[in-house]
């Protein structure tokens, strides 16, 4: 494949990529290609940011008033 | 006491002793149910109503509950499956539109608009609150998804199991309800402005 056919390809398997679903050597394939083209390494090194920023949006912890109402939800003994 | 009424009396302690085990147990798991209670409703209020309804239903049904199984994904299982039962099916459907942009979208999207060519300075262009709006704005059998395996850390299998739907459903549903999530942070940090 030509390179610009790999920016393609990558873009393909960004996802699958990132969720650790691809083979040893699609990976590494990948690997190969982010090493010498900043332009796909930039996307990829996006991509990672923006999954840690939604893992990161809901931040806003639990009320303790709400714990304690969950705790008064048990059954009386 | 009679030998059968002691035997009694032990079986019924025994049964106090995991109904209290399992309560702790569940309480202990309530920030991490809470985190996906908050990524599948509307409001906070809503999260809280729904962790209240799941919470009762976990203490009504724990004999139902096999120990040493996954606790987490079964609180969740009820809590899911609550949501569905109040109505929210009457929300906006999945649109079945193809989403014909590539993953590359967004990222060449806000470079445009920015012209910054840095990765950092480019994600700095996103906030919390647009993905949370984003988020709010995905279909919900895409959300639910979207949260379990991408907020909540739950594999695809736990994911499936959870909301009782084919591995292959959690697989289509998480890539198509992540094209929608950057869909709407594109509209929400370029075209808004």
């Amino acid at each position: 494949m030509s390179e610009v056919d790999l920016c393609d390809w990558c873009e393909e398997v960004l996802q699958p990529y990132l969720d650790r679903d691809l083979s040893e050597s699609e990976q590494s394939e990948v690997e190969g290609h982010l090493a010498k083209c900043r332009w796909c390494e930039r996307r990829y090194k996006f991509e990672a940011g923006l999954r840690r920023l939604v893992r990161q949006a809901v931040v806003e912890p639990m009320e303790p008033a709400l714990k304690q109402r969950l705790s008064e939800l048990r059954l009386d003994l | 006491m009679s030998e059968t009424s002691s035997d009694e009396a032990r079986r019924l302690a025994q049964g106090a002793r995991d109904r209290v085990r399992f309560e702790e147990e569940a309480l202990a798991l309530a920030d991490q149910v809470y985190r996906v209670a908050r990524g599948v409703s509307r409001s906070k209020e809503e999260a809280e109503d729904l962790m209240q309804e799941t919470y009762a239903r976990a203490f009504r049904s724990w004999q139902s509950y096999t120990p040493g199984t996954n606790l987490r994904a079964w609180l969740l299982r009820i809590l899911t499956n609550l949501n569905i039962d109040r109505g929210r099916r009457a929300q906006r459907t999945p649109d079945s539109q193809p989403l014909e942009e590539g993953d590359y979208f967004l990222y060449n999207r806000l470079e445009a608009a920015s012209g910054e060519t840095e990765e950092e300075r480019v994600l700095e262009r996103l906030s919390q609150d647009h993905v949370a709006e984003a988020l709010s704005a995905v279909p919900h059998d895409f959300r639910d998804v979207l949260v379990l395996v991408d907020i909540g850390d739950f594999s695809y299998a736990e994911a499936a199991q959870i909301l009782d739907i084919p591995i292959g459903t959690v697989m289509s549903r998480l890539h198509r309800g992540r094209r929608i999530l950057k869909k709407e942070l594109a509209e929400l940090a370029v075209e808004a402005r």
